[in-house]
């Protein structure tokens, strides 16, 4: 059988609550499928052959935290870009999204130089954007809801309006709370504020790094997943905010 | 003058006290507050009117309980003790325990005074009053800590402490405690659990404390007694737990709790390795206290779990326990509970999202919920309730727990119906905050209403379900 690595970059660092349900979700659901997949932890300091994994989960972390990891990226950062390039899956989620930008700028002015892959900035301010949000996405041609959890103190701007978002807010933040605009996609790259389960509760999401990291490998998948719970959690959330909005 | 102040005070405490609870109102916090308006040094007067010790309880988890231990055991001794109420562990809080209990004129001592209180609140209750020991349950992180205040908290207090000779009694298993002892100067005791048959030799994969606090490496785990509490060391500096003064050993709980602590035989109502955690620490210091063995050992055995935390029910002659549960180490606890209760059981978890229960419930997926696959927890079925009741069993499928033994009813009221009509010996009702005393009500119905067990032929058929 073919083995799949995630590898769980900065665990004991880029952790906020919930991030583990997204891994948990993604070893499930390739085991389901008949595929085998192993979590590995990536740490400070640690060598990795980005050639050699199948993809990359990252979560949010503290500035502290957000700078060591900065530091130790960057020096793999020639290897990582020319993987994503290359369609290597990736789900980066609150700080490890705002790191693929050129920059953060805190509440109080310091700035931090983000990894610069993509067109876009953050921007900390004051009162955080918290709550429950759901969004219009897309996915082989089908608009698709995602619903999930923000929780974040930056504002991201694109810089080239041609980036692509993740999806439109329909309910909630997003991005900034100006623009409607929510995370980013490039290739099977998602950067995204939905934090904490966001895969469990949208198996589409999930599905799509499913497949992308079955079809690097040139396999396909036939299996039909029985996601009736998953959808019911979907939309159970989806209608507490819809009639939460109108009342 | 500063006499009057200080009486003015007291008795502007006490009468709010009384007005407050005429009103209904637990009136914990607002009297103290006042009263240290009134006369700022009211607090550390009063606080030097016990004739014995002062001892202060802090930790992350337990700490209500195991106060609520010591003062039994202290009541039990027959001494005179100022204790503050759970949820009036702040400085006014406690101010309003001394207000309360001392006379007009603030000069009424006491044998002891005991403390609880957040961890974050230490170094400022230290600058008030001095107390002999400072007991720390555990330190966890959880969900409102992923930004390191923890870390922070423990640095509060370790510069609180230096260069004083409090004491402290500290949790020998906890990593997270390992760092006080290479603070200077200070007098340490530590408590902690001897290998048990509950031991497990896997890590759950929540991260607390599974790192090492002197050089950030992982650390390796010879045996988990419950979470990140178990043997470890640390490879890379040699960090290991240090050897406890207080052993804990022959744990048996089946399910409530006996073990022996230095040959002293204990027994209690209680269930659950956390809570012979907090046997053990509450023990502790019974007898650095000074109070005798056999006074100990019958505190704690008369000692009844409180309303809510963890209550039982006899509904059609069968057993039910209602636990509220707030975050995900409340979770695994009462997970690792009933997993150790070797009846069949059904299982009802109740998630809602209200602000009171917080309303991102991502930390469901920090909970190691997997242990619920164990055939040795005997679980027959999981019934999801509440708001979120789609998002628990959306968590419960990924524990890997069969997908037709899951259930789900949004409302309470259904949920506890099937959880408690299925075949089972015993079930278990774990709830979040807004669902409990809905949960507490439906309960406390059906047990007057159905008192006796079911008769066979009205068991509602599994298959019906
Ligand atoms: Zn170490």
């Amino acid at each position: 059988m073919e083995k799949f690595i995630i590898a769980h970059m900065y665990p004991a660092l880029m952790n906020l609550y919930g991030d583990r349900g997204n891994l948990v979700c993604l070893k499930k659901r390739m085991e389901w499928y008949g595929l085998n997949c192993e979590i590995k932890s990536i740490h400070l300091d640690e060598k990795l052959d980005f050639s050699q994994i199948d993809m990359i989960f990252m979560g949010g972390g503290s500035d502290r935290e957000q700078g060591l990891v900065y530091h130790d990226l960057l020096k793999k950062t020639d290897q990582l870009m020319a993987q994503i390039e290359s369609g290597l899956p990736a789900l980066c989620i609150c700080g490890a999204y705002q790191l693929l930008g050129s920059y953060y700028k805190s509440h109080e002015g310091t700035v931090m130089d983000g990894l610069g892959f993509f067109p876009l900035y953050t921007e900390g301010r004051e009162g955080r954007l918290i709550g429950n949000i759901l969004i219009e996405s897309e996915f082989n041609g089908q608009k698709v809801s995602v619903v999930g959890f923000e929780n974040h103190g930056g504002r991201t701007y694109f810089s080239d309006p041609k980036l692509q978002s993740l999806g439109q807010v329909i309910i909630g933040h997003g991005n900034n709370g100006e623009d409607q605009s929510e995370g980013m996609r490039f290739k099977n790259l998602i950067g995204t504020y939905l934090h904490g389960p966001l895969l469990p509760k949208n198996p589409t999401l999930a599905d799509f790094f499913v497949y992308a990291m079955a079809d690097r490998k040139g396999l396909k998948l036939e299996k039909v997943l029985d996601d009736t719970i998953e959808n019911l959690a979907h939309e159970q959330v989806r209608y507490k905010m819809i009639s939460g909005q109108k009342s | 003058m500063q006499n009057i102040r200080k009486i003015m005070a007291i008795l502007a405490g006490k009468l709010l006290i009384v007005l407050s609870r005429m009103a209904g109102n637990q009136g914990t916090n607002f009297p103290g507050r006042l009263a240290l308006k009134i006369y700022p040094p009211l607090l550390k007067e009063l606080g030097k009117n016990t004739y014995k010790d002062t001892f202060i309880i802090t930790g992350t988890n337990g700490k209500t309980t195991t106060t609520n231990m010591i003062a039994r055991i202290f009541r039990e001794n027959g001494s005179s003790f100022i204790h503050n109420q759970a949820g009036a562990n702040m400085l006014p809080g406690i101010t309003t325990a001394f207000i309360q209990q001392t006379d007009f004129t603030g000069r009424k001592t006491f044998d002891y005074a005991l403390l609880e209180t957040d961890e974050a609140n230490v170094p400022l209750l230290i600058a008030q009053i001095k107390p002999r020991l400072i007991l720390i349950t555990n330190f966890f992180r959880d969900q409102l800590d992923r930004y390191g205040e923890l870390d922070t908290t423990i640095k509060l207090i370790k510069e609180a402490v230096q260069g004083t000779d409090i004491e402290l009694l500290l949790n020998a298993d906890d990593p997270l405690q390992v760092d006080f002892q290479n603070q200077k100067g200070l007098k340490y005791w530590y408590y902690g659990f001897d290998a048990s048959n509950y031991d497990s030799f896997t890590g759950a994969e929540s991260r607390e404390g599974r790192y090492c606090v002197l050089c950030g490496h992982e650390l390796e785990y010879t045996r988990y007694h419950y979470a990140q509490l178990g043997k470890y060391h640390c490879r890379h500096c040699n960090n290991q737990n240090p050897q406890p003064n207080f052993i804990a050993a022959e744990l048996l709980m089946d399910p409530s709790i006996h073990l022996q602590i230095d040959k002293l035989l204990i027994e209690s109502p209680y269930q659950g390795f956390y809570n012979a955690y907090n046997i053990l620490a509450a023990v502790s210091l019974g007898k650095l206290a000074g109070i005798q063995e056999k006074v100990i050992q019958k505190a704690i055995a008369n000692f009844q779990p409180s309303a809510g935390r963890m209550e039982n029910f006899l509904i059609r002659g069968k057993k039910v326990i209602l636990v509220l549960v707030k975050n995900p180490t409340g979770l695994n606890q009462s997970l690792a509970m009933l997993a150790q209760d070797s009846a069949a059981k059904n299982l009802f978890i109740a998630l809602n999202d209200n602000a009171a229960d917080g309303r991102d419930i991502s930390w469901i997926w920090d909970a190691d919920i997997e242990v619920i696959t164990d055939d040795k927890a005997r679980i027959r079925r999981v019934i999801c309730s509440g708001q979120r009741s789609g998002d628990m069993a959306v968590r419960i499928k990924y524990s890997g727990f069969g997908i037709e033994n899951i259930i789900i009813k949004p409302s309470l009221e259904e949920g506890i119906g099937i959880a408690i009509s299925m075949e089972s010996e015993v079930s278990y009702i774990l709830c979040t905050y807004t669902t409990l005393f809905a949960s507490r009500n439906i309960l406390a119905r059906m047990q007057k209403k159905y008192p006796a067990p079911l008769q066979e032929k009205e068991r509602t058929p599994e298959k019906a379900l």
